[in-house]
């Protein structure tokens, strides 16, 4: 309810008193015209917003008894349209100073005056009305406001699925190299983001960017920045290049007083080199078996000033290298003391650091630091790459296992990952696409005759690559039948209508492929796609 | 069912051809689109149909399986059928399912066109 104009629901029509002198028939008649009159004067003040300047309304609170219309004397514009509806008592319902509900009566059936005792059973009326509907509008304010609070919450927590999607949904998978990230919005949504973009060449893009604030403001800035990030990216290869071109389309629309710090850097993950530009962002640190080296490379925030250009470094990454990217969630937390965790804690952690997950040390250390009732104060991101190249001569490669979801359309995307973990093979392009074809052709059989279509069923795909051949498995987790073995679709039967115009899977495999090996056991189905090279 | 990524467009360069242009992906979603391709560019006089690959963007089997239920419809209506702008790796599918014996395969439009007539 606004609280400037009241507004009166309450509505009484024609009051029909016991000792009205009509005869029976003139009575019902009587009782017919006043309804009538009644609805004429609902229709005419229900919802009627007393103005706050209008004189009646400060009358109406201070009196807080039954009033009588037609001898009441101010330029009231309210007045007037009570009179006019044919309105002659108001009764004020007023609770704590507030008026919020006017019992309307027009003339009495017999036409008498109102008498003493009816403006006091009135009055008596208003005094308990009052404060019971009060309470009814105050419940129903209530409630108004607990289902907006449940929007609200509906909104963040699909805002929060959106972004989480815009987030890569695997790290990538690169022969020698082992790619860890972690990401906790302090609200619902963040404006930290990170991101990871193969190249065609081979090399990998990645970034972490923090947008200044946090919540929704941020994670829509967020947004836009990533899909600049990502378009420019996929035009420069110049991490420089890239800052430079997002900070130019950024600075127009990004709302003022907000910017966007960013680490970007490109790898080379034959040579281990890395290339990298800095808008304003933390510096990255390399744990190297040396020690530990702060990359320096500055530049301006993106969105600040247009026109801004980014210098580069090259670092060299040897084996067993780790370089950590972080935003200022981790280093500007704080403990119970106040403390922060700062930058010599990060370094120190870095520096200690032998092998195994350095993510997970960094986090390990950080809840000890901040302790149980830590309450996150800004979103974190942490995003490590190390280097542990395969020692030529001493085995293959280790097998690459990654799983897709049983969702139509993802047997595309498990053949494009497939020829990426191959791409340093440079496979001609006849042996890609009968790879391609192949490998989509076992996941979508995977997906439909193993898992059923159910998203929730993963298809698992692992890489084993030898000097002298590949091998690609296929695994559904379907405790159905065995895969039948490929009888020869015969185009002729096809077109006769003795066979299905479908059943073209197995059969596109085996011939794509040197080698189709199928097997189930209880656990689900595989197929095994064997390629000489 | 998740929507189909293709799109079709029909041209007729002469009375008796009617030209299916088909972008994008051509797999077992796709079916409803390619029938009612199919039905449009396939009036009375049509006598070959023509299925231009040349933005095909990817087939798979499923998609085989619907070739084959256009080309049992064809025959029916006594219509020919030819493809053209189909890249290497299409091609050699279509040699391998024998496709190629009932479809007549042309690298180009004009070819196709020119076949037709």
């Amino acid at each position: 309810m606004s609280a400037f104009f009241q507004r009166i629901r309450l509505f009484f029509g024609s009051k029909q008193t016991a000792d009205a002198p009509d005869a029976i028939n003139g009575a019902a008649r009587s009782q017919e015209a006043g309804a009538e009159k009644a609805a004429s004067m609902q229709a005419q003040v229900e919802n009627l917003d007393i103005p706050p300047n209008d004189p009646l309304l400060a009358y109406l609170i201070s009196t807080a008894s039954a009033v009588e219309i037609d001898k009441l004397s101010m330029n009231s514009p309210t007045l007037e349209r009570l009179r006019q509806a044919g309105v002659k008592i108001s009764v004020p319902l007023v609770s704590q100073g507030e008026l919020i509900g006017l019992l309307n009566l027009g003339n009495r059936l017999s036409e008498q005056e109102y008498s003493t005792d009816d403006r006091r059973l009135l009055n008596n009326l208003a005094s308990q009305a009052a404060p019971a509907l009060r309470v009814a509008q105050l419940a129903y304010q209530q409630q108004l406001q607990a289902r907006e609070r449940e929007r609200l919450e509906q909104e963040l927590r699909v805002a929060r699925f959106i972004q989480q999607n815009l987030l890569p949904r695997e790290l990538p998978q690169m022969p020698g190299w082992n790619i860890a990230a972690f990401w906790q919005p302090a609200r619902e949504v963040s404006g930290d983001f990170y991101d990871f973009i193969t190249m065609p060449d081979g090399r990998l893009a990645f970034l972490v960017a923090d947008v200044t604030d946090k919540g929704v403001p941020a994670s829509l800035v967020m947004a836009t920045t990533r899909s600049l990030l990502r378009s420019n990216a996929e035009k420069y290869i110049s991490p420089g290049k890239v800052l430079e071109t997002t900070n130019n389309l950024l600075y127009p629309d990004i709302p003022e007083k907000m910017f966007v710090t960013c680490l970007y850097g490109v790898l080379d993950p034959q040579s281990g080199e890395i290339v990298l530009a800095n808008a304003g962002h933390n510096l990255p640190y390399q744990h190297t078996k040396e020690g530990i080296l702060e990359r320096r490379v500055r530049g301006m925030p993106l969105g600040l000033m247009p026109g801004m250009v980014y210098n580069e470094i090259t670092i060299k990454m040897n084996p067993g290298d780790t370089l950590l990217l972080t935003s200022d969630g981790l280093v500007e937390a704080h403990n119970a003391q106040r403390e922060m965790f700062g930058f010599d804690r990060v370094k120190a952690l870095v520096a200690e650091y032998k092998d195994g997950d350095m993510v997970q040390a960094i986090l390990q250390a950080f809840q000890s630091f901040t302790g149980p009732d830590y309450v996150q104060e800004d979103d974190m991101t942490l995003v490590t790459l190390t280097f542990q190249p395969v020692q030529s001569g001493a085995g293959n490669p280790q097998p690459i296992t990654f799983e897709v979801p049983s969702q139509p359309g993802n047997e595309r995307q498990a053949a494009a990952r497939v020829l990426a973990v191959l791409e340093h093979l440079h496979l001609d392009i006849t042996r890609q696409k009968r790879l391609e074809t192949a490998v989509a052709e076992a996941t979508m059989n995977a997906m439909e005759h193993g898992n059923g279509y159910n998203p929730d069923l993963l298809v698992k795909i692992t890489v084993i690559q030898e000097p002298d051949k590949l091998t690609i498995q296929v695994a559904d987790q379907g405790s159905g039948a065995p895969i039948p073995t490929s009888v020869d679709p015969d185009l002729d039967a096809k077109l006769a209508g003795l066979q299905s115009p479908r059943g073209w899977g197995l059969f596109l495999i085996k011939n794509m492929v040197d080698e189709l090996n199928t097997y189930h056991d209880p656990s689900g189905s595989t197929i095994e796609l064997v390629v000489n090279l | 069912m998740p929507e189909a990524k293709l799109t079709t467009a029909i041209r007729k360069p002469a009375e008796s051809v009617a030209i299916i242009d088909l972008e994008g992906e051509v797999t077992g979603f796709a079916e409803q689109m390619l029938m009612d391709a199919y039905n449009q560019a396939s009036n009375g006089k049509t006598r070959t149909i023509i299925l231009n690959f040349s933005r095909l963007d990817y087939m798979n089997s499923s998609g085989i399986g619907l070739l084959v239920t256009l080309l049992i419809r064809a025959q029916r209506q006594k219509q020919s059928m030819f493809a053209c702008g189909l890249t290497e790796h299409y091609v050699q599918i279509f040699e391998l399912t024998r496709l190629n014996e009932a479809i007549g395969i042309f690298p180009g439009e004009a070819e196709a066109v020119a076949a037709a007539a």
